[in-house]
Formats: structure tokens, sequence, C-alpha cells
């Protein structure tokens, strides 16, 4: 479903990805694991348009994304939940959900896709009058996760959901997300450490100084731990 | 969005750091030549004007060139290279004229002594104002700068009498004594050497500030306030200090003008004055220490060629500096230079 | 008690106008991070286009107004499209976005008295008559302008407020980058503000043009008292902005009507200066002070 190849990126005159190439298959729930600059970020903010490639080509359901502005994007099905959240601060829970279901398709059925945020996240619904800025950490976490699936997402990029949550907050995260991909949505997760892979991920990319240095199937990842302990410390 | 910092706070050290090579600071390598040659030109140059049949105008011309030059300068110091967007500068060459000004009228003082109140005055007014308003940011300074001069127009239409003077302003302001020295004819040569004399005091103290490890640290501020001040750079004392000692040139420029013309009016400080001045340093060149001064040079001759086709030229002078601002934000000086450099490298 | 009525009958018309001219000019900063400093200069183009159309061509007063909200959109619409748009995003903006807008406005400015002449020009009332209580006069006129300005703030305020693409707006106001994320097209969004706020400036302009002189200056003027609102309220705070313009409105009202005409400019520009001493991000404080 989502095809990079080759793929060159980065900021000004600065290369940042060497030539990328990974896969998200229909369903699957992907984890790409690399320490921290090493263009984990710059890899999702290329395919969702953020930062035009320089090389290479971003495929999806037969689409060339490299070409397409961010709102193409979105509308072919990419959402990207951004590192920090970002929510809109001044405006409410509610407006915020709203905002994830601008595009015309989804905007449509903008009730029965809240009705569904609400049930996975219900701490939203309590909220949903409050003003963003005025939530806990865990919450804008949880915010920024229904937002992204008020649109009419088929896959769903995931920047770092750990960073900055007590531990707690954290198990629950990942345990919405793989509810998330339980229910049909592919996920492509962006992550510094192997914790959650387990039970988790179906495939595994290493990312490093800007390349794909080794991928595999969760289990083999896993068994390779001198691997991991080597890139990931 | 952490990459993209730290891609850009490396280059900024790497930026700071050839600034502050030794070889970049040129006063360590300026040639006398070019200034000797400058400064006998300019003296030279009111005797050769004399020759011209429109030679008076020529002259009167430089004085504002000089006059402009000043108050241009040091906007360009606080705005192309610390950023300080004040839109007061005009207020603050007023300031000066009216204190100087007022001062002769009042006290009767002799205007020689009087022009060194109006620049005192102007730094005066320029610290009491960057106080609240320099810890603020952009577009917080442009309004309250914008406001300052809307204020003090204000005051000098409507004001006490002797400040408004019923609306006019300032009329008949004691000149300087030139003509009672050497006879109407040549008191405008003098008019000009004094105005050559504050120029070149200006232009020094000002290039001096532009390439010392002072600009240094005014240039780090505008172009990353978080990086200045990690590295202990304190942006409110610099800018504060910055605004106040452009003001002290701006009001005495001012002080000179209102002893050179005898008058001043409030309609000075109209928007369109402003605007005129800020042409001259974005199209000269914002951020470059001769491309205000060149643009100060043509902004100043084209409107007085341009006489009849006055209104014309408002509206061409918009547009150029909207498209200065989007196709050469660098300004039209620096990219002359540059031409003209890239065709001599041909040619040899 | 006639004075108090007298101050807040002024500070009600003049909050209304300002507002209007305001929250043009705080919804530009709050999406596009601009000063828009030709915001005058629509103000003046929507005055002198309801001049024309009203007193040239004899058309009837509100569609005159209509037309001349629309037509300083479209003259807003040509300065994003040609100029803004080429410097959108890129570094400079700042700067680049405040000189395009002096260079603009000037050009504006003197289009209009190329076209139209330096000579003052006079308005007729949209409602001729008043109503006097006491010895106060209550233009109907007034009365007129500041209904229009009213209905014209609720309208914009339910727009941004509830709808998708007011929504929209302001999502691209407070995160850009997220709302780029959620497919919002951002430049789409800057022309819509940039739209709307030149209306406002240009309804604006041709309302008070049946209050006051239709003359150049008073462009200037009235972007000069929307720059004090803004700061007043907050940049890039709608809330904030329509506050501050009835305070601001009320204070000069009440500067006018008890201590003299002199003293109104002055004292609001005090008034601004203390507050941005003691709260520099507005009323409802965005943190806005910290943006730019």
């Amino acid at each position: 479903m989502l095809k990079v190849t080759n793929l060159e990126a980065g900021y000004g005159g600065s290369i940042v990805l060497h030539g990328v190439s990974l896969e998200v298959r229909d369903g699957e729930a992907v984890v790409l694991l690399g320490p921290n600059g090493h263009g984990k970020t710059t890899l999702l903010r290329t395919i969702s348009g953020l930062i035009r490639p320089s090389a290479g080509r971003i495929e999806f359901d037969g689409k060339v994304l490299s070409d397409m502005s961010p709102a193409e994007i979105v509308a072919a099905g990419v959402v990207h939940i951004p590192q920090g959240d970002l929510p809109f601060p001044e405006l409410t829970v509610l407006e915020n959900l709203l905002m994830g279901a601008y595009l015309p398709d989804a905007w449509k059925q903008r009730k029965q896709k809240l009705e569904q945020v609400y049930e996975l996240f219900p701490v939203l619904r309590e909220r949903s009058n409050q003003l963003a800025r005025t939530l806990s950490g865990g919450e804008r976490r949880m915010l920024a996760l229904g937002r992204g699936l008020m649109s009419n997402a088929k896959l769903l990029m995931v920047d770092e959901p750990s960073l900055g949550l007590a531990p707690f907050l954290i198990e629950e995260v990942y345990r919405k997300i793989r509810d998330i991909n339980k229910s049909g949505l592919s996920v492509l997760l962006a992550d510094e450490n192997a914790d959650h892979i387990a039970g988790f991920a179906d495939r595994v990319y290493l990312l490093e100084m800007g390349s794909i240095v080794s991928e595999g199937t969760a289990e083999e990842m896993l068994k390779n731990e001198a691997l991991l302990a080597a890139y990931l410390g | 969005m952490i990459q993209e910092e730290s891609f850009s706070r490396q280059s900024m050290a790497a930026r700071i750091e050839e600034r502050l090579k030794p070889s970049a600071v040129p006063w360590s390598r300026l040639s006398v030549v070019p200034v000797v040659i400058a400064l006998l030109v300019s003296l030279v140059l009111p005797w050769a004007t004399d020759l011209l049949p429109f030679g008076k105008f020529v002259l009167h011309l430089l004085i504002l060139f000089f006059l402009w030059g000043i108050v241009v300068q040091g906007w360009n110091l606080i705005m192309g290279v610390s950023g300080i967007f004040s839109f007061a500068q005009v207020a603050l060459f007023a300031v000066g004229a009216w204190t100087s000004g007022v001062i002769t009228q009042q006290l009767g003082w002799s205007p020689f002594v009087a022009m060194w109140f109006g620049p005192i005055a102007a730094t005066f007014v320029a610290v009491i104002l960057g106080l609240p308003t320099l810890r603020l940011r952009g577009a917080y300074v442009v309004l309250l700068t914008l406001g300052f001069q809307e204020l003090f127009r204000n005051f000098t239409t409507q004001g006490p009498n002797f400040v408004a003077g019923g609306g006019y302003g300032l009329r008949y302001v004691p000149k300087f004594p030139f003509e009672e020295w050497v006879g109407g004819d040549k008191a405008q040569f003098l008019y000009y050497y004094l105005a050559l004399v504050f120029f070149a005091i200006a232009t020094f103290a000002i290039w001096r500030i532009f390439y010392s490890p002072i600009g240094m640290a005014f240039r780090a501020l505008r172009d990353s306030e978080v990086y200045a001040i990690s590295r202990g750079v304190s942006p409110f004392r610099y800018k504060l200090f910055l605004f106040g000692f452009v003001a002290f040139f701006t009001g005495w420029a001012g002080a000179f003008y209102v002893h050179w013309y005898g008058a001043i009016s409030p309609a000075i400080m109209l928007f369109g004055t402003t605007i005129n001045l800020l042409a001259m340093i974005v199209i000269g060149g914002w951020g470059s220490f001769w491309g205000p001064i060149a643009g100060c040079a043509v902004l100043t001759v084209l409107p007085e060629i341009m006489r009849a086709v006055e209104q014309y030229r408002i509206l061409l002078l918009g547009i150029v500096l909207a498209l200065v601002a989007i196709f050469a934000p660098e300004g039209l000086f620096p990219l002359l230079l540059r031409w003209v450099r890239k065709m001599l490298g041909r040619q040899t | 008690m006639e004075k108090l009525i007298q101050a807040i009958y002024g500070g009600i018309v003049y909050g209304s106008i300002f507002g209007m001219m305001a929250l043009g000019l705080t919804l530009i900063w709050g999406a596009l991070r601009m000063l828009n400093l030709a915001h005058g200069s629509l103000y003046l183009v929507g005055t002198y286009i309801a001049w024309a159309l009203v007193t040239l061509l004899k058309v009837p007063m509100v569609p005159a107004l209509l037309i001349a909200a629309l037509g300083t959109a479209v003259v807003g619409f040509g300065m994003q499209t040609l100029f803004l748009n080429r410097i959108l995003g890129k570094p400079g903006w700042d700067v680049g976005s405040l000189i395009v807008g002096v260079g603009v406005g000037m050009a504006l400015d003197q289009s209009i008295l190329l076209i139209f002449g330096p000579r003052v020009k006079q308005m007729p009332p949209l409602i001729p008559g008043v109503y006097k209580i006491g010895r106060v006069v209550i233009n109907y006129n007034f009365l007129v302008v500041v209904a229009v300005a009213v209905i014209s703030l609720v309208l914009l305020s339910i727009f941004l407020s509830k709808s998708r693409h007011g929504l929209a707006i302001q999502a691209v106001s407070q995160q850009p980058d997220a709302a780029q994320l959620m497919g919002i097209p951002t430049r789409t969004v800057f022309l819509i503000v940039m739209c709307i706020s030149a209306a406002l400036a240009g309804l604006a302009g041709a309302l008070l043009s049946t209050v006051y002189q239709v003359q150049r200056e008073s462009g200037a003027n009235a972007m000069l008292m929307a720059l004090v609102v803004t700061i007043f309220g907050g940049l890039g705070s709608v809330k904030g902005t329509i506050w501050a313009a009835y305070l601001i409105g009320l204070l000069q009202s009440f500067l006018m009507v008890y201590l003299g005409a002199g003293t109104a400019l002055p004292g609001v520009f005090l008034f601004m200066m203390i507050m941005l001493v003691i709260r520099p991000s507005g009323l409802f404080g965005l943190g806005e002070a910290q943006r730019l």
C-alpha cells in the first residue's frame, strides 16, 4: 500500500535521508526504529508532503505522493500524527477533532467518526468543551491520535507516541494504537527504542544516519538483540 | 523540528565565527587612500558646483543628502543590523529639531549651543520610548513607534503655541549666522561644510559600530535571538544602547535642519517622509553598509528631477518598494555591486 | 447625565468602527504573521469606491456598501496573489511582508490621489435625521453605522467559531504545521483571510464616508486607531480585539467629552503604553508578544 523507493530529502542544502526504501502493506503495523536525529521525523514529514524530496518516489495505493500537496496526501488517506502532538491550543477538544475531519469526504461523516473516536478515547468526550491547551500531556496525546482518526485515514503515521509521557501512560497509548491497527488501519510508527515491538509490530525497519540498515519481521529483530543493542544502545 | 533547529544552529555558529575573524574586520585593513580621496573631493565639491549654472541647487541637494544620509544610516543600523523595527526615526529627528529650535527662539541662545540639546533630547526620548518598547518583539515595536510618531506630530500641531505655532510648527527659527560671516552667496558653502562634518562623524561612528564586535552581537541578535541569548548577549541592553546611540545622530541632523531652513513643519512627520527613508534603505540594500547611503543619494536626487511627474513617482516608488522586497530582498546596491564585479572579472 | 450619555454613545460608535478595522488587522496577523501596513489604504479604497458609486453613478447606498466591500476584497486578493504569495513561507517573511505592505499601501494611496484628486469630498448620510435626548444629539446615520458594524462583527465571529472554513482559519493561525497535516490548504486559507480582512476595511471605509469627510488622510488615522486596538486586544486574538475596540472607543469618547478633544489621542496612546508594560500580550493574552 505505501511504497517508498530510494528517497532523498533534507532541509535547505543538507540532505538527511540518503536513499531510503520501505514498504507498509495493507493492515500491517510497521515500526521504524532509529536513534534521535537520524531522520525518522524527516522521513514521515517527507511522506506527508511537508518536505519536498530531492530524489526518489513515494507511492500509495498506486498514486504518486511525491508530487502531491499535503492536503492531497491527506485526502489520499495518509495521515501523520506529528511529534509533540501540535494541538490547536485555543480551540476546544471538539473543534480540534472536527479539524481532523476537515476534508469534504470526512466532514460529511464527522458525526459517526466523532462517536468512534469518543468510544476509543472516553476522556476526550469528557473534555470536549475544554480548550486544548488546558489538557494534560496524556490527554493531548489522545487528542492527537483522535484528531488523526477523524480523517478518512487508511495509513496512520505516528511519530514517537511515547515522547514525554509517564510509563503507565505510554502503555495505554500503545494499547490504543494496537487497537486502531486491529480495527484494520495500517500503522507506520516511528520509535526510538524497541520496547514496544513485541506483540505489536509485524515488521521493523532500522534507520541509521538517514539510511535503512536492517529490516525484518518483529520476531527476527527481537532475536537479534546484538543488532538492536548496537544501534539503539 | 529538532533536527532543523540543530542544523540552523550549526550554520549560525559558523556564520558568526566567520564574521569574527580578524580578516572580516575592515578597519584593520582599510586603506587610507579612498578615504582621503573622498574627503578631498567633498571639500572641493562646493567650488565645483559653483561653476555650474544650477550649482546652488546641487549644493542644496548635497546638504539634503548629508542630512537624510545620517538618519538613514542610523535607521539601517538599528533596523537592518539589529532588527529593531522603529518607525519613529523621523519623530526623533523632529525632537532634535524642535528642541534646538525652541531653545534658540525662547531662550535666545546661539544655534551653535542649542544644537547640542537637540540630540541629547532625542536620545533621552529614545531611551524613554525604548524602555517599554524594546523588550517586545518586531510587530509591537512597529506599532508603538508608529504610535509615538503620530503622538508627537499631534503635539507639534496642537500643543502650546511656542511648539506648535498655531499648527504651522516652528517658523523664523534663528539660522546659523553664516550669512553674517561670509555674505549670502557663500553662506551655503558653510552650511555644506558643517553638514559634511556632521555626516562624516556620524558615518564614521556608525561604521565603527557596524563592524565592531558589538555589531556582530547585534547581527547575532537579529538572526537568532535564542542563540544570542544562550551565548550571553543581552538583547534588551544592546538594543536600548543602539536605539539611543542612533537617536543622538538623528536628533543632530534634525537640529541642523531647523537652523538651516529656519523652519520646520509637523507635516514632516506624516507617513510619507518615513516611507521615503524606508525606501532608501530597502532599495539601497538593507543591512549592508553602503547600500542605504547609495539609496539615499539616488532617492534624494530623483524626486527633484522628477518634480513634474511627482505623483507618478510616488506611485512608482511604492511598487518598486514592494518588488524589491520580493525579488531582491538584499537591495539593489549589493546586486549592482556584484554585477559590476562580475563584469570586471570577465574583462581581466 | 447628558455628558454621560454623550460619552457612551460616542464610545459605542467609535468602538464599532475600530472593531471592524482592527479585526481585519488581527486576522491577518493571526494567520499570516504579517503586520499589514496597507490596511489603512484598503480602508481608503472602500471609502472612495463608495463615494464614486453614490455620488457619480447614483447607486443606492446599500448596494454601494456591498460593492465597496467586495471591491476592496478584490484589491486584497490582488495584493496577496501578485505580491505576498511570492515570499510566503520563505525566510525574511516578517520584514518582507511589512515592506510589501508599505509599498502597496503607498501605491494605492497615490492611485487614489491620481484618480480622485486632492479635494475633500462629501457623502450623503445613510439615513438623514436626528433624535434628541436633552442636548445630546443622536444621529440616525450613526445608529445605522453601528448596526451594520455590529452585524458584520457578529456574523464574522459566528463564521470563525462555527463553520468548517472559519475553524480552519483559526487552526492555521494557531498551529500551521498541524493544520497542513489535517489537509487544510494553508495558502487558500491565507487568501481567504486577506480577502475578509480587506472587505472589512473597505466596509469600514465606506460606512465612515457617510460620517466624516472623504479625504486621503483618513486612511492613516483609521489604521492608527486600529493598531492601538490590536495591541490592546492582543495581536491575533479575535475576542480580545472586539473587547478592546469598545474599551478604546469608550475611553476616547470619555476623554473627548470630559477633558476635551485634544486629550483623546495622547490619552489613548498613554493607556496603550501602560498596557504594554503591564500586560504585553494583550487583554486576553495569547502570548503573542513572544511569537515574532
